[in-house]
């Protein structure tokens, strides 16, 4: 088999990354706290972790409002993941929200920031820090993924859903580069090998689309929603498309493939243009991370650990895919052979 | 396996917005062991592909070699 | 008409029809000699300003007649838009399809193919810029001015222009394509919706924040990005031109 050692490298890298992505566990973090809203006087707050093991000693709760930290007068440790403390919470609160912290030897410092609600604020001049202080825990850093709020688990999906489109990119660009040859030559070899692309590529977008709405509705709560990434992928699906419909309408092969070359190298340019230049404007909009003035995926999202089973999950997907269009190219050339 | 594979899309469609103190904490997939279902499922998917396209890959060689040697 | 030359460098060649492309600069006069040419043939043919306008007007008309009340300020701007969007598809479609094949190969023994694409690609801006303008105060008229009472006025022209523009700029070329694949407005419409759509939501988006009255320096990404748009569109387009000619 020609070139078998890229193509097991692909299977592997993608085997190992999906098995990966599926079983790293996420690191603990605090993700609910009861009740939402707190009035002055004794609070009790009951919070619940998710990955953690509290351990029934050692464990300090605070809230954290205006730069000043209140803490918790009683704190028990229901369960590895259930924490209830007690506040003597003050008049005159700073800020409408408050963090609540968790600090403990095992996990170090855990937070919900503004977590909980409260009315009645003032000027914060009656709030004082109380004595204690964190403790400087390192906790030891195992393998996990991070835990973010609105993702959760599904933060897994990225090395499902993102090398869809890494992958459709590489084979769009495969496609340009044989559009650009074969405009230069007259070979349709060039030509036949663009159209393969294309349509390998097409799969990959129709495959993330779909796994990007499921993503979507599992934590959105929507299955499409107006923000600039999903418009430009669904530019990009109705530009392939018509490029098919183009190479449709043209009987002439010589024709056709100049006439879809054009449109492809015109297309794909603007397609660039509107994929990487425009969400990263300032101006726009986006529900999607390091976008539009979200915090980038770089140091929050995609953190070391998560990198380390993300690349090679995109660089398996994309090995995929070309194999894929190898192989469609290499068993067209054939056909055609067969039916000269 | 397969109620496994379709009850997945339901399940992830079904998931509420994580509003309230979650008891999907304890089910969840990955907490009650039942991620290694979805592992091997996907293990198996992989696979089954990886080997599918190496046999189309040998075939289409083998037909390549002959049109070579001028069949 | 001046004298057409052909700008004879070397490379060059029409045998049997066959327009090789070469890298011949910008021929200012050529071009000039094209857009009057242009401007001839439009004016002979009078009617089909006509008929873009009475488009433009039917459009406007129904809409008026489908929403007859107050309408907000967003869909006031989209819906401008999208009349302005199909009447580009009708105005521009034509622009290569006045010449059959024969004539249109006759023009290219007389002036380059990127010079005649060049030409072509300012005439067309020139059409959307008058016609957005006009279809403009059509809107205006029937839909009502209320929308512009807290615009900046000056901007939401530039967005309307510099929209109407970067349209003629990216479907002149795809004009092209569908008038040389041989099916006129039904397959441009199809090539040409996905390659405008960006185009046209980062102009709605200019024109609603124009129409917001928002100050320039807010504004200024979008018609920066714009005017890159119609560089790069308009280059593409000269670079791509020729090969469409390659019998």
């Amino acid at each position: 088999m020609k070139h078998w050692w890229w193509k097991l490298l692909g299977v592997l890298l993608l085997l190992g990354a999906s098995v990966a992505a599926l079983r790293v566990p996420l690191s603990p973090a605090l993700v609910h706290v009861e009740p939402g809203r707190i009035a002055p006087g004794p609070v009790e707050l009951t919070l619940t972790g998710y990955n953690t093991h509290f351990a029934q000693e050692g464990v300090k709760v605070f809230l954290e409002n205006g730069g000043e930290r209140l803490c918790a007068t009683e704190v028990q440790v229901l369960s590895p993941t259930l924490v209830q403390a007690r506040f003597d919470v003050p008049e005159g609160l700073r800020d409408h929200l408050s963090n609540v912290v968790v600090v403990d030897v095992t996990h170090g410092r855990l937070a919900i920031p503004g977590a909980v609600f409260t009315t009645g604020t003032g000027d914060g001049s009656g709030v004082e820090s109380c004595a204690e202080t964190l403790a400087d825990a390192a906790p030891v850093k195992t393998f996990t993924f991070p835990n973010r709020n609105i993702l959760y688990e599904s933060i897994r999906n990225l090395c499902f859903h993102v090398p869809m489109w890494f992958a459709m990119i590489v084979l769009m660009a495969i496609s340009v580069w044989k559009s650009v040859r074969a405009l230069g030559s007259n070979d349709l070899d060039d030509d036949r090998a663009a159209l393969h692309a294309v349509q390998v590529g097409l799969l990959f977008c129709g495959m993330g689309l779909v796994t990007g709405s499921i993503w979507a509705r599992a934590t959105w709560g929507t299955w499409w929603t107006n923000d600039v990434k999903l418009n430009g992928s669904a530019v990009t699906a109705l530009i392939y498309l018509a490029y098919l419909v183009l190479r449709g309408s043209v009987q002439d092969p010589h024709k056709r493939a100049r006439l879809a070359g054009i449109y492809n190298i015109f297309a794909f340019a603007l397609l660039v243009m509107f994929l990487f230049v425009v969400p990263r404007l300032n101006a726009v909009d986006s529900l999607h991370p390091a976008n539009g003035g979200n915090d980038g995926f770089g140091d929050l999202d995609l953190d070391d650990r998560l990198r380390t089973v993300f690349y090679p999950a995109c660089m398996g997907w994309i090995l995929m895919a070309t194999w894929m269009y190898d192989l469609r190219l290499r068993a067209a050339r054939l056909q055609e052979r067969l039916e000269r | 396996m397969k109620k496994l594979l379709t009850s997945l899309p339901a399940a992830l469609v079904g998931m509420p917005l994580w509003a309230q103190a979650p008891g999907w904490v304890e089910d969840s997939l990955y907490r009650s062991g039942k991620i290694n279902a979805v592992v091997v499922v996907v293990a198996v998917i992989l696979v089954g592909l990886a080997v599918w396209m190496f046999r189309m890959d040998r075939r289409i060689t083998a037909m390549e070699r002959d049109r070579a040697k001028g069949s | 008409m001046a004298e057409l030359r052909w700008p004879c460098r070397g490379n060059a060649s029409t045998d049997r029809g066959r327009v090789r492309p070469t890298f011949a600069p910008v021929d200012f006069r050529e071009i000039a000699s094209l857009l009057r040419l242009e401007l001839a043939l439009d004016l002979r043919q009078r009617a089909a300003w006509g008929g873009m306008l009475l488009y433009v007007v039917s459009a406007v008309y129904v809409s008026f007649l489908a929403v007859k009340g107050g309408l907000g300020t967003a869909t006031w701007n989209a819906l401008y838009w999208i009349i302005l969007l199909f009447a580009a598809f009708n105005a521009l479609a034509r622009s290569f399809q006045r010449e059959e094949g024969g004539r249109q190969l006759y023009l290219y023994t007389l002036a380059h193919p990127r010079n005649v694409v060049l030409a072509r690609a300012l005439y067309n801006t020139v059409v959307m810029a008058v016609l957005s303008l006009l279809s403009l105060v059509c809107y205006l008229l029937f839909m009502g001015p209320e929308p512009l009472g807290g615009a900046d006025v000056p901007q939401f022209l530039l967005a309307v222009v510099l929209g109407g523009t970067g349209m003629a700029a990216v479907l002149t070329l795809i004009a092209a394509i569908a008038a040389r694949a041989g099916n006129g407005l039904g397959l441009m419409a199809i090539l040409g919706f996905p390659i405008v759509l960006p185009m046209l939501l980062a102009v709605m988006r200019a024109s609603k924040l124009a129409l917001d009255g928002v100050a320039w320096s807010v504004n200024a990404t979008y018609f920066g990005a714009l005017l890159l748009l119609h560089l790069i569109t308009i280059t593409l387009a000269w670079l791509l031109f020729p090969y469409l000619w390659r019998d």
